[in-house]
């Protein structure tokens, strides 16, 4: 056996996308910070074409779902994340339907004391960083006085809001053992990164036209995908389970719980499903 | 910033719980995003009091809000449902309850006070003397 060839092939998990379907290959998210060149320029790419699209494929859509002008997010609330993995899962198809294969990459900020550099630096490539700021065009609204015209962030300089890492932070949260002190727990920091960020992605209602959000959003999803691994069944409360979350289209959140049924998984989680025999 | 004390209450003794929480009730979230910092037995605590176990610190709540409202007249008003039948979402600025665990701190407090002050800290962008934190009601949860 030449573990050579084995070590080049990609590695590839599969789940059922129906009971009676046969096994597909999952996308696998990463780190921004282990993306490779092509990788990242593949994302910004798909970032860069939704932003240019007008109707109901393009980015400023998706971002109207969180606040202007639909203000659809769920927040402080047993919802919160359900509707924010079914948020990410929709955008990331429509970035998919642009450039095959591209997933949403997540920023580990348990771990990083700064915005990743893919997301900061003001040009990437020779050209404009679509990563780092982004036009704010309110889909299908006029724009009112005081609206931001792009999207801004002013890291740190909130008053009195501890600043990342939040390595304590992820590991209280980890230490839940059941599903609402788990759901308070990582959306006290997440509410905690969105501020230190500040400028638009510390507003409600604008953070979401910031591509940082997503990947921000990515990490919070990857912590509760971490989390079900080791808590089992540890499900929302079963009043909840039938709610269809607000998006386009709705979803119910049972349908959040498995993300190998929305087709994806979190690079380095530790987890098995059945194999293609 | 924001000072704000609230009046004692009860603890029950050590050996009945094993986990206590602060339960801010009702918070509104309808204005700029602000931060809490917590003590306990603290009432003259400021921004330069250092956040330790021997300052009675007892941890913070960061909170996520709307900011201005962007609406017509009347969008950021929290309805009424209209009918018996009203399946519609609730409105994104009804208020929420926070917690935080305090339990490490409450521990370290003497056993026989019986009970406690908390004081809150509450910082926001425009640096308000009052109005950053407004809630309904603060209760301790303890857990045996």
């Amino acid at each position: 056996m030449s573990t050579g060839n084995r070590e080049k092939q990609p590695l590839t998990i599969t789940a059922r996308p129906t009971p009676n379907a046969a096994p597909a290959r999952l996308n696998v998210r990463k780190s921004v910070d282990s993306l490779t060149a092509q990788e990242l320029a593949d994302f910004r790419r798909a970032v860069e074409r939704v932003l240019a699209l007008n109707d109901k494929r393009g980015f400023e859509y998706f971002a109207g779902w969180h606040g202007v002008p639909l203000g659809w997010c769920q927040h402080h609330d047993p919802l919160f994340l359900p509707w924010h993995r079914a948020y990410l899962y929709w955008l990331e198809l429509a970035l998919q339907s642009e450039v095959p294969g591209v997933t949403l990459p997540w920023w580990d900020w348990s771990k990083d004391a700064t915005i990743p550099s893919a997301y900061s630096s003001a040009q990437a490539d020779g050209s404009q960083n679509v990563l780092a700021k982004a036009p704010i065009n309110v889909f299908n609204t006029e724009r009112k006085s005081g609206w931001p015209t792009e999207t801004s962030r002013a890291p740190g300089r909130a008053p009195q809001v501890p600043g990342p890492p939040y390595q304590q932070e992820w590991a209280y949260a980890m230490k839940a053992t059941n599903y609402t002190d788990f759901s308070q727990r990582i959306w006290s920091v997440h509410d905690t990164l969105h501020v230190w960020v500040g400028g638009t992605m510390g507003q409600v209602d604008w953070a979401a036209y910031d591509p940082l959000f997503f990947a921000h959003h990515a990490n919070i999803d990857r912590a509760w995908r971490i989390w079900q691994a080791a808590h089992p069944g540890a499900n929302p409360p079963a009043s909840i389970l039938d709610v269809s979350l607000q998006t386009d289209p709705a979803i119910k959140v049972q349908a959040t719980l498995e993300v190998h049924q929305l087709g994806y998984e979190y690079a380095g989680t530790q987890s098995t499903v059945p194999g293609s025999a | 910033m924001q000072r704000w004390t609230s009046q004692a209450i009860a603890v029950p003794p050590r050996s009945n719980w094993q986990r206590a929480d602060l339960e801010f009730e009702g918070v509104e979230h309808d204005g700029p995003s602000f931060v809490i910092h917590v003590f306990l037995n603290h009432p003259d605590a400021d921004e330069a009091t250092p956040r330790t176990a021997e300052q009675r610190y007892a941890g913070y709540l960061t909170v996520f809000a709307h900011g201005d409202c962007w609406g017509d007249v009347g969008h950021c008003d929290i309805p009424e449902p209209v009918s018996p039948f009203d399946q519609r979402p609730s409105h994104p600025l009804e208020p929420f309850d926070a917690t935080l665990e305090i339990t490490e701190a409450l521990q370290a407090l003497p056993d026989d006070a019986g009970e406690i002050t908390v004081t809150v800290l509450a910082f926001n962008q425009t640096d308000d003397a009052d109005g950053v934190l407004r809630f309904k009601q603060l209760t301790l949860l303890t857990y045996a």
